[in-house]
């Protein structure tokens, strides 16, 4: 092992490379959004950062066989921009503000693991995959909710890296978040939605357990009986019960636990009638009249 | 500077001129170029610092603030070939080769950008530490929308804190400045 | 109402060079002078007036919120090549103590009392070095048990955290028979408010630079009150006060959290010691854990009224939680209690107030101090009122507003109570008689809130309230106006230039301000309590006029006019009025040249003066004063608010905020300090909390402690209302701590009237919002879902 500890690879072959030999001692640095905090922090002092900035052809998102593919140092700033899913492009747009929406990367979100990532939780409700590649194996794709096994842990090798995702067309969606305040907010509680064209439910939710965490009981109920009120109510009573939220400075337990059924039964709600409506109240009635 | 005494004791004697350039030298074991406010820029930096150190420290630039450095408060905010992006969130080693404009690239032959203008006639500045995030931050949104909406405004600079003005002057500033020629309000460095 | 004071509009547009007249110069939006240098990037704040070429030092800051130190083990730090030196406070020379009330707090401590006392102080060659040394310091330490909460303090046989007990003060009002007339009235509400702890978050970071200059300390840092941070370094140094200067750069705000001394000291021992320059510059998590905060301050308020619904009498019984140390605590208490009542007119008053130590933050100064957690709590016992006597909460405050004369809580009567022209001209523009309640979507409820606040300015009761300033003509003929005073952005120093404009009539931008320097200005007295404007404000008026006069008096003997027929004015004297040989008020002499024949007659044109109005001391036992503060200001805010009643969470639609500032020096800037005090209120009000367990800070950065973003920052309409103030230059007042102080309470009060139900616990963020709503809900009252 050299002194080296930061690494600037001229394409995916020899990151690659580079991150086989570091093991779990190399950390891509793609957006930098968590990692150069991290850096600063010294949170990452013994780790060796892999500079992902001068590879080229990991970025772009196209339609091709039913699924938009998005590489992974794809920027939140270039979903929002890009005609995508409304849960994906909502979810980015509540990421940080611009500066951060310029640097961030689908790729870099995933990889962080947060349970509160917003971007995450709406592809998991997307039902999205994602692609992991390495030097050894090559690729593989997995569905993206098999990803994330804890905080900060996934079941990405050591000497893998995220490459692409890929998300099913068709489906409509809807994403609202919490926060403690209305832009560059950590979520308190998120989540997101969506209803394939043959119906089939699938519900996201953010910081309400280790993971984002994907409802599938509430998701088989619906998908057996539909978006009826009934349903809806009792996926909501699902959603509260499967969840395991923490207490911390952000907020109680309690609250998250009770957000992940009230906006469990909002955005079904939403899907279930038309388009969906803006998230966040309106502004005062003084300028709607 | 260890003593032969022991621990508590601590002798005083200064590091040399020469002692300290040689540890700073060892720091900066990085070659990077780039390109900032339209000129060519070669330098050593150390490889894990920021782009908001290397252009304080190294290249005194100070107009680039950081009230967090974390990416919260936008006061560091850069263009970075012409997005806005916090300068404390990109490690050096990521410019290689890029356009970078800081807030001191704004002014053109002594001319104030209208925003810098605009900001100074609405009273937008009061301690003026998040000013020049604020400033590159409304530059980037004019130089692609000459006539933004107050909605606009507030979406482009969401990313700005600032705890003295209450935000009110500041829209105003930028849709006061809004509508000045495209030409003045090119801010350069796109790809 | 058709009539009432003047309501100034907004500027229809920015005023440019050139088109600012010579005359007339207050009451105009002037451009302040620092503006181009902070577009630019050019002005250096504190951590940017030294490069690498500086040495870093660093703090090594206590492991634990409370304990004893047993060894700091600086060996292993000491070895890093490149480390300069380590200081503990063996190397010292002074009292090694500071604190604004009480010197109460070491500087190199032995005992910790909260996670920001320092052990020691690292000093290397770069910031990394230091860093390195820092992690390689080793502290052993014996645990003590942690006070963490005021409860915890009040325990009995609770750990005493300073020798004097747990207890740091006490304050008190009595007024009449409190008991008896609550005995006696019609209705009685209760209510219980707990605010929180505030971080002032003031965006420039503590930093700044020293070094040594002929034998002097010379220290660029930023306080509020540069001669008391001179006395605190000198002191604690063991220095004479003049081998200390502090001098301070541009500063990016400080709202009361620059008060406590910061690095100064610090800056100061490193120069000192190793004769080269030294820089230090906190993070934003150890700005947040070293810095005091906004006091927590439970209140339990008991309110009575006639059915009519005048008020009868208050009782309140106010703790306020001080941390680990007094810092301004005991100031911040008697605020707090003399404006336990604010602007209502109360004949009976019973209110007892207990400041207490715990192993938190310390406590001090910030914007609105102990008046702004009292407004929230008698507003909120003033709306329960309404809601119980079912009277409008307007209507409730149209009947007990003060009036012109009447008293306040210490019972000062006050000449000019502007509350009630603020109250209605804010509802005015609000519409507040054709409010709506309409709302896009059925889970969102509409909310309308006002209040009405009052704050006396100045330090006052009885304290030693000072500020000087100095104005001469230099012998170009400029103006140049001294004070010590320090701005931090709220425009203190176009404010001097302005002042000194007028009085000698010339072009603001032209005035030559040299601020903010201990060996080159006089003492101006603290950047806090909204005084400078009415303190250093007429100390520059009294120097500029006193010039004035002498200058006349030059071109009276010059030209053989009567000195009262001449006035200054556009860079001359010139004749005030027709007068012989001087039809259509010519110029007599151009202004340099008055100042060559001044100086040629032995005329020094150098004046410094001293505003220090006398205030008085409260009265024992009963804590009234007949001048607590030398005057007061009012204002009223109206918020609208909507409220997600299924997540709790609050969207402010628009603020109307009124302000009393008596004159309007320079109205864009008092606009300013008006809406940046909203957007602070409304972070008090639904957002920012500084969260600490057991005396560890939970939250220590931006990405956890939260401040409003420009997206949560509604429409802010200021009104500025000007009635006269006899105390202030011009009839101005000030306008700093107030644009705060009205905007929760009317935030909150517009929060209840959404949901039916009162949050009593800031911030009311949405998860508190939403306990409220369930609460009512289970109680079969207020909004149903």
């Amino acid at each position: 092992m050299t002194d080296t500890l930061y690494y600037q690879p001229k394409s995916v072959d020899e990151a690659l490379q580079i991150k086989a030999e570091l093991g779990a001692e190399g950390t891509f640095l793609a957006g930098g959004t968590d990692v150069v905090v991290g850096i600063r922090k010294g949170k990452l002092k013994v780790a060796r950062t892999i500079d992902l900035s001068q590879v080229p052809g990991l970025d772009g998102i196209r339609r091709h066989d039913g699924f938009l593919e998005i590489g992974a140092m794809t920027t939140h700033k270039a979903l929002e921009q890009h005609d995508v899913p409304a849960a994906l492009a909502q979810s980015c747009e509540t990421v940080g503000g611009p500066q951060i929406r310029y640097l961030g990367t689908v790729g870099g979100q995933i990889g962080t693991a947060s349970p509160a990532g917003d971007v995450s939780v709406a592809l998991i409700a997307l039902k999205a995959d994602v692609e992991l590649r390495s030097a050894a194996r090559g690729t593989r794709r997995l569905p993206l909710d098999e990803v994330f096994v804890g905080p900060g842990k996934t079941v990405i090798a050591d000497d893998e890296m995220v490459t692409r995702v890929f998300v099913p067309l068709g489906r409509r969606s809807d994403f609202y978040k919490i926060g403690k305040r209305d832009a560059v907010a950590i979520s308190l509680v998120m989540a997101a939605a969506s209803v394939g064209p043959a119906g089939d439910v699938a519900i996201a939710i953010g910081c309400v357990a280790p993971v984002p965490l994907r409802i599938k009981r509430a998701e088989a109920l619906l998908d057996a009986r539909g978006l009826s009120d009934e349903a809806v109510d009792e996926a909501a009573t699902i959603a509260r019960e499967d969840c395991s939220p923490i207490s911390d400075h952000r907020g109680g337990a309690d609250y998250r636990r009770a957000m992940a059924g009230t906006l469990t039964k909002r955005l079904l709600s939403r899907l279930r009638e038309v388009t969906p409506v803006k998230a966040k109240p309106a502004e005062s009635s003084a300028e709607v009249a | 500077m260890t003593n032969a005494s022991g621990v508590e004791e601590q002798t005083l004697t200064l590091p040399s001129e020469q002692e300290v350039e040689k540890l700073r030298a060892a720091e900066a074991t990085w070659s990077l170029s780039f390109t900032l406010n339209g000129e060519s820029v070669e330098l050593m930096v150390d490889p894990t610092e920021t782009l908001y150190d290397t252009l304080r420290e190294r290249l005194r630039l100070i107009g680039t603030k950081g009230a967090c450095l974390e990416g919260e408060c936008g006061s560091c905010t850069v263009l970075l070939d012409g997005k806005p992006v916090t300068a404390c969130l990109v490690t050096s080693p990521q410019v290689q080769g890029r356009t970078v404009v800081t807030v001191e690239g704004l002014a053109k032959d002594d001319r104030l950008h209208p925003v810098q203008e605009s900001f100074i006639a609405c009273g937008a500045v009061q301690c003026g530490y998040c000013t020049p995030g604020l400033i590159v931050s409304a530059a980037a949104l004019l130089a692609h929308n000459s006539t933004p909406s107050v909605e606009e405004v507030r979406e482009a600079l969401e990313g700005n804190l600032c705890r003295c003005t209450g935000y009110t002057k500041i829209i105003d500033a930028v849709l006061e400045a809004a509508g000045d020629e495209p030409a003045v309000m090119s801010v350069g460095g796109e790809k | 109402m058709s009539s009432g004071p003047p309501i100034r509009r907004r500027p229809t547009g920015p005023v440019r060079p050139g088109q600012q007249p010579q005359v007339n110069v207050i009451g105009r939006s002037i451009r302040r002078f620092d503006g181009k240098g902070k577009v630019t990037g050019e002005t250096p704040f504190g951590g940017d007036l030294a490069g690498p070429e500086a040495y870093t030092a660093l703090v090594i800051r206590s492991p634990h919120p409370h304990c004893e130190i047993e060894d700091v083990e600086l060996a292993a730090a000491r070895a890093i090549p490149g480390v300069v030196a380590i200081f503990t406070g063996d190397d010292i020379g002074g009292t090694n103590r500071h604190g604004l009330i009480r010197r109460d707090q070491e500087v190199f401590s032995r005992r910790a009392r909260f996670m920001g006392d320092c052990l020691g102080l690292i000093v290397a060659a770069t910031p990394k070095i230091a860093q390195r040394a820092l992690e390689a310091v080793k502290v052993s330490y014996k645990e003590l048990p942690i006070v963490a909460t005021m409860d915890d303090a009040l325990a009995e046989g609770s750990y005493p955290l300073h020798e004097t007990g747990n207890v740091l003060s006490t304050e008190l009002i009595r007024r009449g028979d409190a008991d008896s007339a609550l005995a006696e009235s019609d209705v009685v509400v209760n209510t219980e408010t707990r605010t929180q702890c505030v971080d002032h978050a003031f965006l420039d970071r503590e930093a700044g630079m020293a070094y040594m200059e002929d034998g002097v300390v010379t220290i660029y840092a930023s306080g509020q009150w540069i001669h008391e941070e001179r006395r605190l370094v000198a002191l604690a140094l063991g220095l004479p006060q003049e081998r200390v200067r502090i001098i301070q750069p541009a500063t990016g705000g400080a709202f009361g959290g620059r008060e406590d001394i910061s690095i100064q000291i610090y800056l100061g021992l490193a120069a000192l010691k190793l004769d080269h320059p030294v820089r230090i510059e906190y993070t934003r998590e150890e700005s947040m854990i070293a810095r005091h905060k906004r006091h927590p301050i439970r209140i339990e308020y008991t309110l009575g009224a006639t059915r009519e619904g005048v008020l009868t009498a208050a009782k309140v019984r106010i703790l306020s939680d001080e941390g680990a140390y007094a810092s301004t605590g005991p100031a911040v208490l008697r605020k707090a209690v003399s404006h336990c009542t604010g602007p209502y007119r109360v004949p009976n008053i019973h209110a007892d107030g207990v400041a207490v130590f715990t192993n938190n933050n310390p406590t001090g100064a910030m914007r609105g101090f102990g008046a702004c957690q009292l407004a929230i709590a008698y507003e909120s016992a003033i709306v329960e009122l309404s809601r119980v006597l079912k009277i409008d909460v307007v209507e409730l405050k149209r009947i007990n507003l003060l009036d012109d004369g009447e008293g306040v809580t210490t019972d000062q009567k006050i000449p000019v109570v502007g509350v009630r022209d603020c109250m209605e001209a804010a509802l005015r523009r609000i519409g507040w008689d054709k409010r709506s309640y309409e709302t896009p979507a059925p889970h969102l409820r509409r909310g309308y809130g006002v209040s009405t606040i009052c704050f006396g300015v100045g330090y006052g009761d009885g304290f030693p309230d000072a500020s000087r300033a100095r104005v001469r003509m230099a012998d170009d003929g400029v103006v140049e106006v001294f004070t010590g005073g320090v701005d931090f952005g709220q425009g203190l120093h176009s404010l001097a230039a302005q002042i000194a404009a007028k009085e000698l009539g010339v072009d603001p931008l032209a005035v030559r301000v040299v601020a903010s320097d201990t060996h080159r200005t006089p003492e101006s007295g603290s950047s806090s309590a909204t005084r400078q404007t009415v303190f250093t404000g007429n100390a520059v008026r009294l120097a500029a006029s006193e010039v004035a006069g002498q200058l006349l008096d030059v071109a009276a003997a010059y030209t053989g006019l009567h000195w009262d027929d001449l006035e200054l004015r556009g860079n001359a004297i010139a004749a005030k009025h027709d007068i012989a040989g001087h039809e259509d008020r010519t110029v007599v002499l151009p202004l340099r040249q008055a100042v060559r024949l001044g100086r040629e007659r032995g005329y020094a044109l150098d004046v410094e003066s001293c505003f220090k109005p006398r205030t008085v001391a409260k009265q024992k036992g009963t804590g009234k004063s007949p001048r607590a503060f030398i005057t007061y200001m009012f204002a009223s805010h109206v918020a609208e608010v909507l409220v997600d009643i299924e997540t709790g969470e609050v969207k402010v639609a628009r603020i109307v905020a009124a302000h009393d500032v008596g004159k309007a020096i320079n109205p864009q800037q008092v606009e300013g300090q008006i809406e940046g005090g909203v957007v602070q209120g409304l972070g008090m009000a639904l957002m920012e909390e500084v969260v600490s367990e057991g005396g560890f800070m939970k939250n220590a950065s931006f990405t956890d402690y939260i401040i409003p973003t420009i997206v949560d920052t509604p429409t802010i309409e200021a009104l500025v209302i000007e009635r006269d103030d006899p105390e202030g230059p011009y009839g101005a007042r000030g306008v700093g701590e107030p644009g705060l102080i009205g905007t929760p309470p009317a935030i909150l009060g517009a929060i209840a009237d959404a949901i039916g139900t009162q949050v009593h616990e800031t911030p009311a963020n949405a998860e508190r919002v939403w306990k409220a709503i369930k609460r009512s809900e289970r109680a079969g009252d207020g909004a149903s879902a």
